[in-house]
């Protein structure tokens, strides 16, 4: 079996002028930026644009890109600016303050009801607070590591633990609301 | 009720939603596949100057019709002649001709650097 080329590989062959080789780190993780875009913002016309947004400044910062480095963490950490961004204009987030409770907007429970359990599970990780929203898409779903979330969201290694152990614990309780029998 | 085994289960079993149709051909086409503009900066700049001494030669045109125009032509022609048989004006425009251009070939057009991040603000303050 022959393994692609590296994303370092990609970087470099890019910025020796090859258009290709960012279509396929574009390839490699559009979906994954969406997907963290989507589910930090919780809008797809807004996810859409972050997306964009991050690999359009990832395109134009290439050079900047230390070689060594991971490229999903950059790239995954410019998406996260874009979208902390967004929510600071929408006024839903205050830049150093987030808020430690669920989000009492959408009433998660009354949509649930005629959900399937992915459904369900989907609207019990939306209604979690921001930062443990953020936390758990990247753990879970998208299956980073500890080292790679602190270094993409930028925070100590403890508090990102700490913010996936009380998102867990939210996640039981909304869900609990909802009447999930595992 | 979901034990902390069942929800990690359930959490990691959870698929990506897909993203809009259209999404990675927007995104080429703003990145690596974005059609190369028309004119580059320095020939824009150049039609732009070239187009604004066409207008003005038309308002002199206008207003003083064809004397005020040879007139303007003339002194125009007299302070160059002036200013370019003077060795002094020559050697210090060759000389900030090659500045510039041994500036331009050494350092390029760098990118724009991406944008600070939390810990690099909160240090700065």
């Amino acid at each position: 079996m022959t393994a692609g080329p590296t994303d370092g590989d990609l970087v470099a062959t890019t910025l020796q002028g090859n258009p290709d080789a960012f279509a396929t780190l574009v390839e490699r993780y559009d979906r994954a930026v969406y997907h963290l875009a989507y589910r930090t913002l919780r809008d797809v016309e807004e996810a859409r644009d972050a997306t964009q947004e991050a690999f359009f400044k990832a395109f134009r910062s290439l050079r900047t890109f230390k070689p060594g480095a991971k490229f999903s963490t950059w790239i995954f950490a410019i998406a996260y600016h874009a979208c902390c961004d967004r929510l600071n204009r929408q006024k839903r987030y205050a830049s150093d303050e987030m808020p430690d409770f669920a989000d009492a907007a959408p009433g998660p429970e009354q949509q649930a009801v005629a959900l399937d359990e992915a459904g369900r599970l989907r609207a019990a990780i939306d209604a979690l607070p921001e930062k443990y929203r953020t936390v758990v898409t990247l753990f879970h779903l998208q299956g980073r590591q500890y080292e790679e979330i602190a270094s993409v969201l930028n925070l100590p290694l403890g508090t990102v633990k700490t913010h996936l152990f009380r998102a867990k614990e939210q996640l039981r309780r909304l869900l609990d609301g909802m009447g999930v029998t595992e | 009720m979901y034990d902390e085994d069942a929800l990690d289960r359930a959490l990691f079993a959870l698929p990506l939603e897909e993203p809009p149709a259209g999404l990675r051909a927007s995104i080429l086409l703003a990145t690596a596949y974005r059609p190369a503009p028309a004119f580059s900066v320095i020939e824009l700049g150049v039609l732009g100057a070239l187009g604004a001494v066409a207008a003005w030669l038309v308002v002199l045109l206008v207003l003083g019709g064809g004397s005020l125009f040879v007139n303007t032509l003339e002194t125009i022609a007299s302070f160059a002649e002036r200013t370019f048989s003077n060795p002094a004006t020559l050697a210090w425009v060759a000389a900030g001709g090659a500045t510039a251009l041994w500036l331009s070939l050494f350092s390029g057009f760098a990118p724009a650097t991406a944008m600070p991040n939390r810990s690099t603000r909160r240090n700065s303050r």
